[in-house]
């Protein structure tokens, strides 16, 4: 038995050690020998002690796991993971050690594991050389797009551009077109030559190369139409035949430079030639088809599958499924717990369908799900509901947060909306971007109706567009008054649009057009401007007022808001004590990290700050604790139903009571009846404003109020 | 004799294995071969007269296949951060290790940024990076290629642990 027992030992490579005491690095050969073991061990020759000592290191370290598995009561093995170990005759032995407690035994089992060493090496080889190439492209790509950036943003004509961005983009690696918004080319680099060199074809002239891209760009993705229509940024892989040599893979990403009105200024297009990679992955055909970072099938495979798919002619439902927001996680929570909720939203899909369902991750956020053996739209709706469901569960990140997504669902059914690959594209990627309230989780099912709809939002962009070029907007002032002073101590600018046609247009219709378009940056630029204006004017007047203006959540992004705000304020000569910002709740909490600088440099300046809609989003007393703000403004629903409503008492007379435990002071909005304002003045309210005293009117009507003095909370 | 056990740490390809090879056999090779494991060197230095034994464990990179292991570092005189300046995603990924380095053990760290003989491309602001310096104990611009500051990284370590012992 022991012969046979030595003779298996042998054949494994392994040989058995027994501890001889729990202190002492010497332990006792029970089985196996081998000639690594006698290079390693020398004394084993002549004697069945072996001592672990600082001839193997690492070993001797691994003693220490092994004594605390072998001073348990319970059976239990523990490994050291692999080691290298360089033998007297100059080779290396690749090893690995178990420490085994069996009953009353405490054995360290030592296994030759070159096999073992050499397939990881082979394999993790590819993959790190994968993830250097990837790592580099992204880098420098990131690089070379924030410098382009930065010199797009001044104006300059086409030749001063070619001149200005030829050295930049010259010394780059990769291909790269700057081209203006119709996509005629401006400027380009060698290397945008050199990837696309043709191979020399007698009867036809080589195509530019910007004009491959393009063409590539139109034939290959059926979502190019939206990405130009939508001025979206879009990175992906294509692939380059030119008979009959050629066939290159490309990763190709292309990045719009906007101005302020948001009109397109110029593209930016990155080509990386990425053949030599893919090379490497389809080393392993498995990888070829499969998504590195969620191990989902990839583009690629997605489309061979939606492909076959359609060959079969059987009914099916395609999705798309697209993080809502997926930026913001990323920069709050880091890239890598970025990457980690990009694989549980793909396992959490791929968990939620049937077997024989599909799931591939397509673009940055987005995955595709291919539904089939579902009978009509109730079917499928099932299934999506199951989706969202397993979607809507809580994520964490590695320090135990926890946080919710949201994400839009665009559906499109073979054959009934589209019949071929590229309109099933185009289609379920327009039904999903169609979400207008990116806070919350989406459903839309294809219709032609979508279409029609699109091109009216990109009309009514338009004419917002317009509105700002023709100067069609006002600022608003609604009066604040201080229940102490009894007199308005303070004003809310309020935007309002006088259409030529249409008149005067409430903000509730445009703003949201503007928040989507990004057109909010200028509109904000402008109520700050003007607000800056009215604050001086009115200290001219002799007016003790402070001005408030409202800051959108796409503006305490806008990195450069604060310096335009200290700029205004200098050209227009305002102590800054004049001015106050208005930020909702919503911002501070989603954003919290940019809002808190952001509202600590304006602090700092010498404004002061409140929240807006207070009570309507999170009410978590640990931002306000923590957020630089000076005023908590409750919304008008608690307000609308305090004379009558015993909940919305209590949380109004809660809310005033933290507020001052706080230090901070509150507004009530939407004040329209005596009673309302009574209970407000008996709970120590600081400040009212609403119908009660005066709708929003335009600047000259408010001067008028300040001058009467008419406006009272004595009634 | 002195013997002081240095982990070398850092994310996959950023050179631990190459400043070792350099350090003990004066070598460099430029074909990349990535570490499986651990791979524990000795190298015996002389510091103001007096001896001190550097066992040097070469430690796989830290990456989405291998995860940081802090029980490597047990028994750790110093570890030695290393990262790679003309990636800027392993100063990242450096800056994550040290972190959890401080997490597990209080032996002096070091910060290598090594590939000195190549241009810098680190898209950062420059007191972001000094702030992250100031982090460890010391701080080498390492080439294993050329040998820039190797040597000068372990003596300074030696001049340490002497100056300590005394």
């Amino acid at each position: 038995m022991t012969a046979l027992l030595n003779d298996f030992l042998k054949a494994m490579d392994q040989i058995v050690l027994e501890a001889t005491s729990m202190q002492s690095d010497q332990l006792r050969l029970i089985q196996g020998e081998s000639a690594w073991s006698t290079l390693l061990f020398p004394e084993l020759r002549k004697s069945v002690l072996v001592n672990v000592d600082d001839r193997v290191p690492f070993l001797n370290d691994f003693l220490h796991d092994a004594r605390i598995v072998w001073s348990g009561n319970t059976n239990r093995k523990v490994k050291s993971g692999l080691f290298t170990e360089d033998l007297p005759d100059g080779k290396e032995i690749h090893l690995e050690a178990t420490a085994i407690k069996q009953d009353s035994h405490c054995f360290l089992l030592i296994a030759n594991q070159s096999e073992e060493f050499t397939f990881r090496q082979n394999t993790l080889q590819a993959a790190r050389e994968m993830l250097l190439s990837n790592d580099r492209l992204i880098e420098q790509n990131e690089y070379l797009h924030n410098r382009l950036i930065h010199i797009l943003k001044d104006p300059l004509d086409n030749n001063q551009l070619q001149r200005a961005i030829s050295g930049v983009i010259e010394k780059a690696e990769f291909g790269v077109f700057i081209t203006d918004p119709d996509f005629t080319h401006i400027v380009e680099n060698t290397a945008a030559t050199n990837i696309f060199e043709q191979p020399i074809n007698p009867s036809s002239a080589p195509q530019s190369p910007l004009k491959i891209v393009l063409t590539l760009l139109k034939n290959q993705l059926p979502e190019f139409e939206r990405v130009v229509m939508s001025k979206s940024t879009w990175d992906g892989e294509l692939c380059w035949m030119a008979p009959p040599t050629t066939v290159k893979w490309l990763k190709v990403s292309m990045h719009p430079v906007k101005n302020d009105l948001n009109e397109i200024k110029q593209w930016i297009i990155f080509v990386n030639d990425i053949s030599t990679v893919k090379h490497l992955v389809q080393r392993n055909e498995q990888l070829a088809l499969q998504d590195m970072l969620t191990e989902l099938p990839n583009r690629y495979s997605f489309w061979q599958t939606l492909e076959q798919q359609i060959t079969n002619q059987t009914s099916f439902y395609l999705l798309y499924v697209d993080i809502n927001e997926f930026r913001k996680y990323n920069e709050f929570y880091g890239h890598d717990e970025g990457d980690n909720l990009l694989r549980e939203v793909g396992q959490r899909i791929r968990r939620s369908i049937k077997n024989y369902d599909f799931v591939a991750r397509i673009g940055g956020d987005q995955y595709a799900v291919i539904l089939t053996d579902m009978q009509n739209e109730s079917d499928c709706q099932k299934a999506i509901s199951r989706l969202i469901a397993v979607l809507s569960a809580p994520f964490s990140v590695e320090n135990g947060q926890r946080f919710n997504i949201t994400v839009s669902i665009g559906a499109v059914n073979y054959p009934k909306d589209a019949q071929s690959v590229a309109e099933l594209m185009r289609f379920v990627d327009l039904s999903a971007h169609n979400n207008k309230n990116k806070k919350q989780t989406y459903i839309q099912f294809y219709n032609t109706e979508l279409k029609a709809e699109s091109h009216r939002a990109i009309e009514l962009e338009n004419e917002l567009r317009m509105a700002i070029m023709a100067g069609e907007f006002e600022l608003y002032f609604q009066p604040i008054i201080d229940l102490a002073e009894d007199r308005i101590v303070k004003a809310e600018g309020l935007i309002r649009w006088n259409h030529p046609q249409k008149g005067l247009i409430s903000p509730d219709t445009f703003i949201p057009i503007a928040e989507k378009s990004e057109l909010i940056i200028t509109l904000g630029k402008w109520i700050i401007s003007r607000a800056c204006q009215v604050a001086q004017e009115l200290a001219d007047k002799n007016h003790d007022i402070k001005v408030s203006m409202n800051l959108s959540p796409s503006q305490v992004y806008d990195e450069d808001l604060y310096n335009y705000l200290c700029a205004c304020i200098t050209k227009y000569n305002v102590d800054p004590k004049r001015l106050e910002i208005e930020v909702t709740e919503g911002v501070l909490v989603e954003n919290y990290t940019n809002t808190d600088i952001l509202l600590n440099k304006i602090r700092d300046y010498g404004l002061t700050v409140s929240v807006d809609d207070f009570g309507t989003g999170y009410s978590s007393l640990s931002y306000l604790k923590k957020l630089p703000i000076d005023y908590l403004k409750i919304d008008r629903s608690f307000v609308q139903d305090i004379a009558t409503d015993e909940n919305d008492k209590a949380i109004v007379k809660a809310v005033i009571g933290m507020a001052h435990n706080l230090n901070l002071k509150v507004i009530a909005e939407g004040v329209e009846t005596t009673e309302q304002l009574d209970f407000l003045i008996d709970n120590d309210c600081n400040s009212v404003q609403g119908y009660l005293f005066s709708r929003p009117v335009k600047l000259e009507s408010f001067i008028e109020l300040l001058n009467s003095k008419t406006l009272s909370t004595k009634f | 004799m002195i013997q002081k056990k240095i982990c070398l740490l850092g994310a996959s390809s950023v050179g631990k294995t190459s400043l070792i090879r350099q350090f003990v056999d004066g070598i460099f090779n430029e074909r990349y071969l990535t570490t499986i494991g651990v791979k524990v060197d000795k190298k015996l230095v002389e510091v103001n007269g007096q001896q001190i034994q550097f066992i040097l464990w070469d430690i796989e990179g830290n990456d989405r296949y291998n995860l940081f292991q802090e029980r490597y570092l047990r028994g750790a005189a110093a570890y030695i951060v290393v990262v790679d300046q003309t990636r800027m995603s392993s100063f990242l990924d450096g800056m994550n290790i040290q972190s959890l380095a401080q997490g597990a053990v209080t032996c002096p760290s070091v910060l290598a940024i090594n590939k000195s003989d190549l241009t810098q491309n680190w898209p950062m602001p420059e007191e972001d990076i000094e702030n992250n310096k100031r982090s460890f104990d010391f701080h080498f611009n390492t080439s294993a290629k050329t040998g820039d500051n190797v040597e000068l990284m372990f003596e300074r370590l030696a001049e340490h642990f002497l100056g300590e012992d005394e």
